[in-house]
Formats: structure tokens, C-alpha cells, sequence
């Protein structure tokens, strides 16, 4: 009814145009789109990716990509014009060209300002999808994707499981630490299974908890994706689950929006945590210090999750919370997501590096949600200090005030 | 191919072509050099509708041979200094915005992109300006002001995707200009690069008396008297207050009317904006009390006295010719001003839809308003053709006209081109201005002629004085010697 109240302007138009007018109209409106659009089948959302490619770049101030890089190739509609000229065989598939789409980190900070609300990293997930079937994938990036099929997980230390075997393998909240966590961070692991004990919460965790398979999707790698999601949903299911944690918010897009729905709810550890505190599951003591909070752009942005970390750090006492100038959903990148850590490590390291200057404007200490974020953050400035949000919350239980640090 | 292209000058043998690389590369280091094709043909274009056609399809007719991204005035300087030496031609580009080809390496040649050179290097409170290099996106600029507790009160519709050279090049103008003024208004001082590498920069002062202002050619040169580098700008607090109203009018002659009055007063608010009938039902469509009206769009901000008494003066004026719409109208504007979504929409439908500004005094405005209406819709497959006033002075306003249309046993360029002309010819013959601040580029420059009259001669003259090898942005706005 709204739609048709809208264009009651274009209809009545058309119905006063003259009869050539009406005809040309018609015959545009009906057929002229399929000529400027692949004839093939494409893994690419190609409609899409034209309407992307014919706006003005309107996201373009917003991408830390493009504010690190400098060739209009990676702005926003810069990387979809390409992507509609390779599609429609106009451009060859050189290195060059294929590489554009590598350089993305998928933060959806374009997606805030889009008037139809397109992702370009989620766009060119299709893209490279193409690419990869096309087999012109970077090959180093085909190598990173062989060892991630070898090791379950991106990480050389092959650790796909947390070790607490005494846990039964059915219960209604399954932990899923998430592999950055288990072979990164295995301090928030440690703050997690403490901070649900200390609840009194029953969970279990995955006897082998294989990589997410955000990587593989965010690069393309389609079919290698899909092996990774069938293990963990298999495995999911036997434990009978009704809600899922994640200490990672990557792994709680993926399992929440990438993979098919299932009998239960993803939740980014914030999520619940700020439940358990509400429910004064949880007594928070006192903490000394003065953070800033550097939301995550997978939970800010891909979850909408940027209320509940807030309030986990405001209900504990003593503590001073800083925002950054850029926050919430207008966070920035900390230069980890799309895969680029592993596409393109130099140019992820200098989004990190503008993230961490950001940051320090306000505070030295960082507290975080991500345990990708907290890896990019301290590589990029290794005098700062960051947490991940558990463990601020275990200093609170612990009462331990500076040893948070 | 479109006419106005044609690469068989600028074009340079291999060896030539190696040669600038060289050169180039040890100028500003090999690593903001690029011959990359797919650098190339994202240079390749601007926002100019033709290339939506272009893009469509995949057509490519005009590529750069190199693209350069300097970091500073001096790196800038010794690539104009190698362009005039090599006789390479140079395509300043900022973000790529420009609606009429202006940025567009015609005769490929070397891109500058001056995205590098982003920095503020100054903000002074006491003189309320700032200092930034040209290459700043306009977004970027204001977060860094508003942070700091002031505003520029410069918002183009391309205010995300625009660099504050590319704004200074063509004298853009923002939605908030009755009040602010359009970018020219706020130039407190320029650096730039002239056409044979010569580095000019004017002092910062509120005015002088110091004989012709030499750098003010660069403003609206779109890049073919040189390269704007850095620029000192007007600012001002961060507004007090703003308040937002409506109003719907019977015709757009009362609406006019009424704003010429407000502005008699010497009241200012920052935007004003009057819809004809047929926008408003487009724009507003859901507000009852401007059915079949035209509808106001007032925001007043600034200190709060100042805003309570621009708010009682219009209020006055308005209320006995106009229907009172209240904020929500208002509120709903400054929610979709950024929403781009008609290229991408009707584009791909081959359905050609493309904006038109022009200006004129007062008395000449409603001619020029209905003239223009009538000339655009008269062309077969046009059934679109509407305006809004959006820019305003005591003397005279700027009309923003939309139209879309399909072609009808022609080509969509000549289409497009058809109409640009009735429009250009009705501007011309109603007394206005063919362009208000979208400047003149490629699609333009057969009328500047007819606008400027012997002053284009003269523009010829003092072109080719600085640019005697004519390798700064060549084919634009018609400077090329000896013809129109």
C-alpha cells in the first residue's frame, strides 16, 4: 500500500505520456535490464552489484579501505564497477583486477550509508566466489585455503577443542569459543567457562570444534565453506542446544546469518553475559581503571550488538568507560575482517595501526569483544593494553581491581 | 564514441610512454605510480550520466596512462613540470563526482589524484578558519570540525563522496549556502599548482585591495588553469539551535515571493528550499496538507537568538500565503537528502533521468521556470520534467530541474543530449545562467559561449598564457584555441 502511495506521482505520469512514450516504457522497463547483466549464472548478486556500480560512491568517506589505500579500483563502487565489467566479459581477469576484491575486510561500514542498504564485502563474497570457480583465486590464498582443510582452522597450533573433558555432551547452552579463541586467546576460554561456572550455568562445548568457516566464505571458497558448516551443524545438533555462545562475533554472524537456521539462538558472549549480570546471576566488584571500548565491527554493525557491552561495563563499579569518537555503529575496523589478515596482512596492518591512533586519542587501555580484533589491535601498538570483555568481567568477580591487566 | 572523444592526439609511442613512467616514478616514488589496468579504467570516468552508458555497456573509450597519487604541493609541481616537458596532458581528479565530465582523461595522460593529500593542517579558532589540502573528502572535513565544536555549513548532495578540491574547482554549492554561501563564498586563500609547474598561494586575509585576485581563477577552473593543492576556509561555531519548519504554497510564484520577502529582511536561513507541485507529490507525497501544493522547506540555525527571530520573520511571512506543514516535512528531508538511488534505479531500465541547475535574478526567475518546463517536456519520451528553488539571494534564486524520460526511436545518448540542449537554449533565452554550481566540463562547454560571450575569448587568452602546451584538463569547458 506504501509503495503504491509513493508512486502514484510516476503512475499518473505515465498515464498522461503520450502513446510512444507508454510503449517505450514498457518495452524498457521490461527488457532493457537483462541486456546490461551476465547471460550466465553467477554466484554474484549481479543486479546488485550494477546498482552498486552506478551510485556515486555515497559509503566512499566511510571505508578504511580506501582511507589506508589509494586507487579508486577500492572504493566502494570503484570495486563493484570492476566486478559488473569482469562479469559481463569487458575486463580481463588479470591479477590486478581479481585482487581488488581481496583487499576488503567486510566491516560494513559502506552498508550504514547505503540507501539500499548493500554490503560491498558481502557483494563481493559472490564475486569471489566466481573468481575462486573460475580458479583464478591468489594463489597464496589457495595455499592458506589448503591448510585450513588440513588443520580445521586457520591457526598452525591446530587446536580445535577446548579442554574440559569431564563436560557431558548434551546441554542447553553450548559454548562455542571459536578457533581465533582457542589457539589466539585462550585466556577469554579460561574467563568464559569461569564466568558460566560462576553462574552456575550447565554448557557444554564441541568435541571438535572446527573453524567457523567465515575465512573460507569472506574469501570465496565456497564448497570448502560448506564442509566446514555441515561438521559443525552435525555436531551442534547432538549436543541439543538451545542457545549458542560465542566468544568470537565473527563465528556469531556465521553461525546466526551464514549458516541455515537451526533449533536454537546465537548469542555473542555480550549478549549473555549481559544477561546473566541482569539476572544477578553474576556480583561484579570493583574495578580500577580507566578503558575505552572499541566495538567490533562483525558485532556492532553485522549483529547490532553495541548496547549490552555497555551496560556489562557500566554495571561494575569504580571503573571509567571512554567512548571512541568513532563508535558503535560507526565504529572502525580494526583491519582483521574479510579474510584481509590473511589477503593482504600489510595493508591490514595499517588499518590497525589507524584503529589503535583512534584509540589512544582516548584511553591506552582497550576493552574489546573480538578476540580477532584484540590480536590486530596488539600487533598494531604493542604498548597498549587490551582485554577482551570477560576477562574485565572475571576481574570483577575476582575483585582483583588492576589485575585485570 | 561519444564526439567530444578522441584519443588519437594525446596518444604517445611505448618508449615515450616509458619514459614518463620513469620519470614520474622517480619523482614521487615508484610505489604512487600506477599502469595497472584496473587503475586505469577506474580513472577512466566520472559521475557524468554518459558514462552510466558507458559503464552499462562495458564500454571503455578513453583510458589514462598513468595515474599518480602525490603526497604534497611540491610532488604535484614536478608532474606538471614533466607533463609540460613531455607534452603529456594532466586530468586532476579529487573523488570523482562531477556530473558533466569534467574529470574525465580525454586525452589520457596522467591522472592526479590528490586523495593523499588529505590533511588539516590547521584549525583557528580565533579567526574561525580552517586549513586543509585539497584532496580532503568534504565528510571527512566536517566530522574533523564537528569534533572540535565548529561546522564549515558546506553539504552538497555530495558531501560523502566529494573532495574539497573537486568543490573549489567547479564553485560548488551546499544545501545550507543561503545562509553560509557556496564554497567560493567561504575561500579565505588558495595554494595551487599552475599549469607549467609554478607553485602560487595567496595570504590568509579577510579581504585586500591588493589588485586582481590571482588565485580566484582557479575557482570553478575544474582543473584547467592548474591544480588547487590546499585552501583556507571560513568556519563557524557549531550552530546554538536549529529549528526546522514547513509550508505548502498554492503556486511556486507565491512561494517565490514569500522568500524574496524573508530575504528583503535580511533573514537568512541556512536552507530554503521550494518544491513544485509535481516534486512534492515525488518528495512528500505523504504529508496531506501539501497535496497538489508546493512545498517550503525552512531550517534556521545559528545562536538562539538569532534563530528565534529568523523563525518569528518567516513565520509572519509564510502563515498568511501558505499552509502550515510543521517540522515533519523538514525532518523528513534531512533524512533522504543523501539518498542517490535514481541512476542506479533507472539506469539499468534505460531510463534516462538526470538533474539540471541553473539560476536567475528575480524578475526573470518564473520565464525562466516555465520555459524550461515546457521546452523539456515538449521532447518525445520525456514524461518526467519537474524543479525545486534550492539556492536563494536578495537577488535571484537557483532552480534545480529533474527529468527523466526514455528514447524514443533514438539512442539514449541522443536522448540525453536532446534534452540538455532545449534546457541549455530555454536557460539561455529566459536570461539565466546555464550552470549555478555544478560547473561545465565536457557536457557544458558548447554553451559557454553564448553564456560568457567575449569573456570565453578572454579565458582562451589567459589559458593558453599559463598553459601554453595545453596539458591541463584539455577539451574542458571549451578552452581548447580555436574552438567553441
Amino acid at each position: 500500500m506504501e509503495k503504491i502511495r509513493k508512486n502514484t506521482w510516476l503512475v499518473k505520469l505515465i498515464v498522461k505520456a503520450t502513446l510512444s512514450t507508454k510503449n517505450q516504457l514498457v518495452k524498457s522497463l521490461l527488457y532493457s535490464e537483462k541486456k546490461y547483466l551476465p547471460k550466465n549464472k553467477l554466484e554474484a548478486n549481479a543486479k546488485n552489484v550494477l546498482k552498486c556500480a552506478l551510485c556515486p560512491n555515497m559509503c566512499r568517506f566511510a571505508c578504511p579501505v580506501l582511507k589506508a589505500e589509494k586507487s579508486e579500483a577500492l572504493s566502494p563502487s570503484g570495486k563493484t564497477r570492476v566486478a559488473h565489467l569482469l562479469e559481463m566479459d569487458k575486463l580481463d581477469y588479470s591479477r590486478d583486477a581479481v585482487n581488488v576484491f581481496y583487499d576488503d575486510v567486510d566491516c560494513d561500514a559502506c552498508k550504514q550509508w547505503c540507501p539500499f542498504g548493500f554490503s560491498v564485502g558481502e557483494l563481493s563474497v559472490g564475486v569471489k566466489r566466481d573468481i575462486a570457480k573460475r580458479g583464478l583465486a591468489p594463489k597464496a590464498l589457495l595455499a592458506v585455503k589448503e591448510k585450513i582443510l588440513e588443520y580445521h582452522t586457520v591457526y598452525p597450533e591446530r587446536i580445535t577443542s577446548l579442554d574440559i573433558s569431564q563436560k557431558k555432551k548434551k546441554s542447553d547452552l553450548l559454548y562455542f569459543a571459536g578457533c581465533t579463541t582457542l589457539n589466539k586467546r585462550k585466556e577469554i576460554a579460561a574467563a568464559t567457562t569461569k564466568i558460566l561456572e560462576t553462574a552456575g550455568v550447565d554448557f557444554t562445548v564441541l568435541p571438535e570444534e572446527w573453524c567457523c568457516g567465515y575465512p573460507l566464505h569472506a574469501l570465496g571458497f565456497q564448497k570448502e565453506f560448506q564442509t566446514f558448516a555441515d561438521h559443525n551443524l552435525k555436531s551442534i545438533k547432538e549436543t541439543e542446544c538451545k542457545t549458542i555462545v560465542c566468544s568470537c562475533p565473527s563465528c556469531a554472524y556465521m553461525l546466526k546469518k551464514i549458516y541455515p537456521p537451526g533449533k536454537y539462538e546465537v548469542k555473542h558472549a555480550a549478549q549473555f553475559f549481559w544477561e546473566l549480570i541482569k539476572n544477578n546471576k553474576l556480583s561484579l566488584k570493583e574495578v580500577d581503571g580507566e578503558f575505552v571500548f572499541h566495538d567490533p565491527c562483525a558485532l556492532s554493525r553485522k549483529l547490532e550488538v553495541y548496547e549490552e557491552p555497555r551496560q556489562i561495563l557500566r554495571s561494575i563499579p569504580k571503573i571509567t568507560i571512554k567512548e571512541a569518537y568513532f563508535n558503535k555503529k560507526n565504529t572502525q575496523c580494526c583491519g582483521r575482517g574479510g579474510g584481509l589478515g590473511i589477503a593482504n596482512p600489510a595493508l591490514s596492518l595499517r588499518l590497525a595501526k589507524d584503529r589503535v591512533s583512534q584509540l589512544k586519542e582516548i584511553s591506552t587501555s582497550v576493552v574489546t569483544a573480538c578476540p580477532s580484533c584484540e590480536l590486530a589491535l596488539k600487533e598494531a601498538d604493542e604498548t597498549i593494553e587490551v582485554l577482551d570483555l570477560s576477562e574485565i568481567i572475571l576481574a570483577a568477580l575476582n575483585n582483583e581491581g588492576q589485575k585485570a591487566r | 564514441m561519444p564526439s567530444e572523444i578522441d584519443q588519437s592526439k594525446g596518444s604517445k609511442t611505448e618508449s615515450g610512454k616509458s619514459k614518463i613512467l620513469q620519470r614520474l616514478r622517480s619523482a614521487i616514488g615508484s610505489e604512487n605510480v600506477s599502469i595497472q589496468e584496473v587503475d586505469k579504467v577506474a580513472y577512466s570516468r566520472d559521475y557524468w550520466p554518459i558514462t552510466f552508458r558507458w559503464l552499462l555497456e562495458g564500454k571503455i573509450f578513453t583510458l589514462p596512462d598513468f595515474v599518480c597519487w602525490p603526497s604534497s604541493t611540491k610532488e604535484v609541481s614536478d608532474i606538471v613540470k614533466i607533463a609540460n616537458e613531455e607534452k603529456v596532458p594532466i586530468t586532476p581528479f579529487g573523488e570523482g563526482s562531477g556530473v558533466l565530465g569534467g574529470a574525465i582523461p580525454i586525452d589520457g595522460g596522467i591522472i592526479v589524484d590528490l586523495k593523499r593529500m588529505n590533511k588539516i593542517s590547521e584549525i583557528n579558532d580565533q579567526n574561525l578558519t580552517v586549513t586543509a589540502q585539497a584532496g580532503i573528502n568534504l565528510t571527512n572535513l566536517e566530522t574533523e570540525l564537528n569534533r572540535k565544536e565548529y561546522t564549515m555549513g558546506h553539504f552538497p548532495q555530495s558531501f560523502y563522496c566529494s573532495s574539497l578540491g573537486g568543490n573549489l574547482s567547479t564553485r560548488a554549492a551546499g544545501e545550507f549556502s543561503t545562509k553560509y554561501g557556496k564554497i567560493d563564498d567561504m575561500v579565505i586563500s588558495l595554494e595551487a599548482v599552475l599549469p607549467q609547474g609554478e607553485i602560487i598561494k595567496s595570504k590568509n586575509t579577510p579581504k585586500s585591495s591588493t589588485g586582481p585576485a590571482v588565485e580566484r581563477l582557479l575557482l570553478g577552473g575544474e582543473g584547467t588553469l592548474g591544480i588547487i593543492t590546499e585552501a583556507t576556509l571560513k568556519i563557524w561555531p557549531k550552530p546554538e539551535k536549529t529549528v526546522l519548519k514547513s509550508y505548502s504554497f498554492e503556486n511556486m510564484q507565491d512561494g517565490l515571493d514569500v522568500i524574496r520577502n524573508i530575504l528583503r529582511k535580511g533573514v537568512f536561513p541556512a536552507v530554503i528550499r521550494l518544491y513544485d507541485a509535481l516534486e512534492t507529490e515525488r518528495q512528500f507525497y505523504q504529508f496531506s496538507q501539501a497535496k497538489n501544493r508546493c512545498m517550503l522547506i525552512l531550517l534556521m540555525q545559528g545562536s538562539e537568538e538569532l534563530v528565534e527571530l529568523e523563525q518569528n520573520v518567516t513565520e509572519n511571512l509564510c502563515k498568511e500565503h501558505a499552509n502550515d506543514c510543521g517540522e515533519e516535512p523538514a525532518r523528513h528531508w534531512l533524512e533522504i537528502r543523501f539518498n542517490v538511488k535514481e541512476a542506479a534505479d533507472f539506469a539499468p531500465k534505460d531510463v534516462i533521468f538526470d538533474t539540471i541547475e541553473v539560476s536567475a535574478t528575480w524578475d526573470k526567475s518564473m520565464n525562466l521556470y516555465n520555459s524550461m518546463i515546457s521546452a523539456v517536456k515538449k521532447i518525445n519520451g520525456v514524461f518526467y520534467a519537474s524543479a525545486h528553488a534550492s539556492h536563494f539571494y536578495p537577488q535571484g534564486v537557483c532552480f534545480y530541474f529533474t527529468f527523466a524520460g526514455v528514447p524514443v526511436k533514438t539512442k539514449p545518448e541522443d536522448f540525453y543530449r536532446k534534452v540538455w540542449g532545449v534546457a541549455m537554449k530555454a536557460t539561455l533565452d529566459a536570461g539565466g545562467s546555464i550552470s549555478h554550481h555544478h560547473g561545465i566540463g565536457i557536457m557544458r562547454a558548447n554553451w559557454l559561449s553564448a553564456e560568457l560571450g567575449e569573456s570565453l575569448e578572454v579565458l582562451k587568452k589567459i589559458k593558453h598564457a599559463l598553459d601554453p602546451e595545453d596539458i591541463m584538463n584539455p577539451k574542458k569547458m571549451g578552452l581548447q584555441i580555436g574552438k567553441n
